[in-house]
Formats: C-alpha cells, sequence, structure tokens
C-alpha cells in the first residue's frame, strides 16, 4: 500500500512539474480558468440587482450553493482527472491502457496518476472566494458541529462527481468514446445543484433526489448551515446523508471499474 | 467562385455525417436548456414581463441560446489553430484560394448542417414542450434571415481572429477560451443583456459579441421593430466587414510571422 501510495505521489510531482515548465502558459491557463468561472457567476450575480431573490434564496444563500460546488467540484476534477471518460477515453482508443495494465504498479493509481490538472486551481479560487462572498452576506450561526460538517460536505461532493468520473471512464470500456448521458450528469448535475433545488420541476427534481440523490450533496446540507427551513419535509437527518451519498457512489463506481477491467478486450492497436 | 460553393457542399455533406454527435449534443441542449429556464422562471417569479421578455418570450430565449450554440461554435472553435499546430498550414496557404475564404467556405457548410441538425431540430423539441413565440410577419421573417446570416459571420470572423493567435504562441488554445468565454458572456448567452446592469450593457455594445445572439433574439422575439431593427442589423453589417476586414490585417501579418516544423 505504502509503496503503490510513494509511485502515486511520483506520478504526481512529474505531472505538476510538467505543467509548471511553461510558466507562462501554465498561468494563463488559471487565470482563464478563473475568469470564466467569474463570468459564469457574475452574469447570474448582476442580475439580482434586478430581481433580489430567486424563490426565496438571496444572492448569497445561492452564493453558498455555488461555491461550494465549484470548489469542490474542480478539486475531483484536479485529483481525478485520470478518469475523466474524454481523457481515459483517448487512452482506450490509443490502447496504451493495455500497456498501463502490464505494469507491476496498482492500475488505479496509474490512472489517477496519469494527469492531475494543476490549472483547476483557478476555478477552486473562484469558487472559495464565491463561498466567502456567501459568508459575507449571510448570517449563518457557527457552531463547532457546523465547522466539522462543512469539510465532510466538500469531501462528499469531491467523492461522489469522482465516482461519476470512473463510471463513465469504465463506461468506456465498451463504448470508446465518452457518452453524453455521464457529461450531461457530471458537467449538468453539478450545475444544477448550484441552484437552490426547489426552483426546478418535480421531474426534474425528483431524478436527482430519488435515482441520482445529488439533492443531498449541497442542497440539504445548506439548509442546515443556512438554517432554512425544508421545503419538502424530509426527515430531520437528511441534510447529513452527504457522506454516504458521496461514499456509496463511489464505492458503486470502484465496483463497476473492477467489473470493467476484469471484462476488458482491447481494441486492439 | 465555383471553388467556395464545392468546398461548403463537402463540409456540408461531411458534417452531416455526425448524426449521432448531433443526437447526443441535443440532449444535451435539452437538459442544460430546461436547467436555464427554470433558474430564469424562478426569477421572474410573479412578474408577467421584464425588460419586454414576457414568460413566453424569455423561454423561447433561452430556446435560442440552445439553438445557436452548435451553429456558431460558441464554446470555441480550434480547428484552424490546430492545423498550424500540426503543419497542415503549410499546404492550405499554398492552395489556390484565399486562405480566409478556405476556411469561412468550411465554416458555411458546418454552420448549415448545425443550423439544421442542432438549431432546428432542439426548436422543434422545445415546441413540444413549451408554448414559445414564433416571428409573425414577413418582414420579422426576412429581418431574422439577415440578422442571422450576419451573427454567422461574426461569429466566424471572430473565430478565424482569435485562431490567428497560433501564428503567435504555441499556446494559443488559453487564448482561445478566454475569447470564447468573452464573446459568450457579451452576446447574451448567460443572461439577457437586458436584465444585465447599465454599466455592462454599455461595455457591452463596445464589442461585437450582442450581434451574435442578443440582436438575433430581439429581432426574433418583435422587441426590435421599425427604426431600431433598422439601425440594429445596420450595426450588425458594420462590425461583420469590420472584423473581416480586421481579421484579413491580422493575417497578412502572421503569414509573414509563420515557421514550419518540416516534417
Amino acid at each position: 500500500m505504502l509503496h503503490t501510495l510513494s509511485i502515486y505521489r511520483r506520478l504526481i510531482g512529474v505531472q505538476l512539474r510538467s505543467q509548471m515548465q511553461y510558466r507562462f502558459a501554465f498561468l494563463m491557463d488559471v487565470i482563464a480558468a478563473a475568469i470564466v468561472t467569474l463570468l459564469e457567476f457574475g452574469s447570474l450575480a448582476l442580475v439580482f440587482e434586478r430581481f433580489d431573490n430567486i424563490k426565496g434564496w438571496t444572492l448569497g444563500e445561492v452564493a453558498f450553493l455555488y461555491g461550494l460546488v465549484e470548489f469542490s467540484f474542480s478539486l475531483m476534477d484536479m485529483i481525478f482527472s485520470g478518469f475523466d471518460p474524454q481523457r481515459f477515453g483517448r487512452e482506450i482508443r490509443r490502447g496504451t491502457f493495455d500497456q498501463m495494465l502490464l505494469r507491476p504498479v496498482n492500475i488505479t493509481m496509474q490512472v489517477l496518476g496519469m494527469e492531475f490538472v494543476l490549472r483547476r486551481l483557478g476555478r477552486m479560487a473562484l469558487g472559495a472566494a464565491i463561498f466567502m462572498l456567501a459568508l459575507s452576506q449571510t448570517d449563518i450561526v457557527w457552531t463547532v458541529a457546523k465547522l466539522l460538517y462543512l469539510p465532510i460536505v466538500v469531501f462528499s461532493m469531491v467523492c461522489f462527481f469522482g465516482g461519476l468520473f470512473i463510471i463513465g471512464a469504465t463506461i468506456t470500456f465498451w463504448t470508446i468514446e465518452s457518452i453524453e448521458v455521464m457529461n450531461i450528469l457530471t458537467y449538468g448535475g453539478s450545475f444544477l445543484i448550484s441552484h437552490p433545488m426547489h426552483i426546478y420541476g418535480d421531474w426534474m427534481r425528483r431524478f436527482f433526489t430519488y435515482i441520482v440523490p445529488a439533492i443531498f450533496l449541497n442542497y440539504y446540507p445548506a439548509l442546515y448551515f443556512l438554517d432554512k427551513p425544508d421545503p419538502f419535509n424530509f426527515p430531520f437527518f437528511a441534510p447529513f446523508l452527504s457522506p454516504l451519498v458521496g461514499l456509496m457512489f463511489l464505492g458503486t463506481a470502484l465496483a463497476f471499474w473492477r467489473f470493467g477491467r476484469k471484462h476488458y478486450q482491447s481494441t486492439g492497436t | 467562385m465555383r471553388l467556395f460553393w464545392e468546398l461548403t457542399k463537402r463540409s456540408f455533406q461531411r458534417y452531416m455525417t455526425y448524426r449521432a454527435a448531433a443526437i447526443a449534443g441535443l440532449v444535451t441542449n435539452l437538459f442544460f436548456g430546461l436547467l436555464r429556464v427554470a433558474i430564469l422562471l424562478a426569477l421572474y417569479g410573479e412578474r408577467q414581463e421584464v425588460e419586454g421578455y414576457t414568460v413566453a418570450g424569455i423561454i423561447t430565449y433561452t430556446v435560442l441560446t440552445q439553438a445557436v450554440i452548435a451553429y456558431l461554435s460558441m464554446f470555441g472553435w480550434y480547428d484552424l489553430m490546430n492545423s498550424v499546430y500540426s503543419g497542415d498550414v503549410g499546404s492550405d496557404l499554398l492552395k489556390p484560394m484565399s486562405y480566409f475564404r478556405f476556411w469561412l467556405a468550411q465554416d458555411l457548410g458546418r454552420a448549415l448542417v448545425n443550423f439544421l441538425l442542432r438549431g432546428v431540430a432542439i426548436m422543434a423539441i422545445y415546441a413540444l414542450i413549451f408554448d414559445l413565440v414564433y416571428p409573425q410577419t414577413a418582414g420579422q421573417f426576412l429581418a431574422l434571415l439577415i440578422s442571422i446570416s450576419l451573427s454567422w459571420l461574426i461569429s466566424f470572423a471572430w473565430r478565424f481572429l482569435i485562431n490567428l493567435a497560433a501564428f503567435w504562441t504555441p499556446n494559443a488554445t488559453g487564448i482561445g477560451r478566454f475569447g470564447y468565454m468573452l464573446s459568450l458572456f457579451f452576446s447574451g448567452f448567460l443572461m439577457p443583456l437586458r436584465f444585465l446592469p447599465d454599466w455592462v450593457q454599455t461595455m457591452a455594445n463596445f464589442t461585437p459579441f450582442p450581434h451574435l445572439l442578443n440582436t438575433v433574439v430581439d429581432v426574433y422575439l418583435g422587441i426590435l421593430t421599425g427604426e431600431a431593427l433598422l439601425l440594429a442589423l445596420l450595426t450588425q453589417a458594420v462590425w461583420a466587414v469590420g472584423l473581416v476586414v480586421i481579421g484579413q490585417l491580422v493575417l497578412r501579418t502572421a503569414v509573414k510571422r509563420l515557421v514550419i516544423l518540416g516534417g
């Protein structure tokens, strides 16, 4: 186990060093990523001047959701970039995945160490900044419990979306290309939970409650942090289901990944 | 001239083969469109109309934004850049056709395919779910046709310019991403420009980007009429011509700088 981890550290080190070689280009990428997020959130924030609230939620409260998701998602993206279905699909098509299987190192670690997109730091920083904005615009009553739970919420989202990445990557064993449905769940899903769930129609909301339980990742914890009433009258423990959802998803994803590897038939390139 | 249309036709045929990808794109358009509609309607609350956009109007606005994504390659187009990095630009510049018109013809083919497979198709799908607004008069249709053609030309000229950055730097994708996000924001894609504060709208009007989407939608919904409509179309045309000219000038300088690594 220790050996595997040290290999992982070396692989990540290589990634980081190679990305930092072109300092200027790297800095430009980080700033560009940050500006992209800034404009996206900015367009929402700017219309709050005119509309004042979104179904009862203020800008600060929306920023709480938005910032938390941005931060967690880009952290996940950085760590799990090896499993990014588009990236992973390329390895499958080229046949380089077969080479990786032949190496005497745990394959999951290899894939994780394959790519570590440091420039996601730009988005992470913006996510943190938006979250800071939320803290300044809302009167959250902080308790020890809330302070302890916050990093758990981030961790749960990293696990959940990381799981989606892994599932998407495993599917490329059969489909070669990343499939659109997975992109929708990952990027669409994170966009969806960046806004309060009660603005969505019943179908959409129920899908993301009972089939892909993303509502518990962000919205319910937010209700807890912001001391807001639950419009759907779920049991009192609903806000604390996020680590359960996150870990369950990651666990299922890893099981699927194991299954995919066992039955993997190369493209023969 | 004949060569131009032959290129366009072949490009059209080429892009027509990506039908499976088009369906995948439509599903994404549908999903994100539904999200954006939900967000806008939640913002509207009890309001029936904001800045000239009725509830049906703002839903149509959202659908139109989804419809033009593929048509205008709003999320980025890097083909030219890639051809520079791969060295293909060498043979492209030797072709018996102006480099600009070479890419223009190909883009026209691509745009027409996307107009049908992604644009019209997504509108048809949304028409089944929502009550949309449609242009009422023949005049509106004509204005719309002009506006949408000019928006494509502006889009191409801008994408052409951005891609020319590849002649200067080995890593123009960052510039590309930034440029495309800028055009996306000021086009009114994320939020209708009329909803944004005045200072943002002023900034936007110094750029050609409102004319990619915002102007087209306002023509479609009939918000722009009479003199305002003519002025808008004229401004669109001026921007289109301007960007094309700038593109040609930059291209001339770019080609002088070109260094192709052998092989």
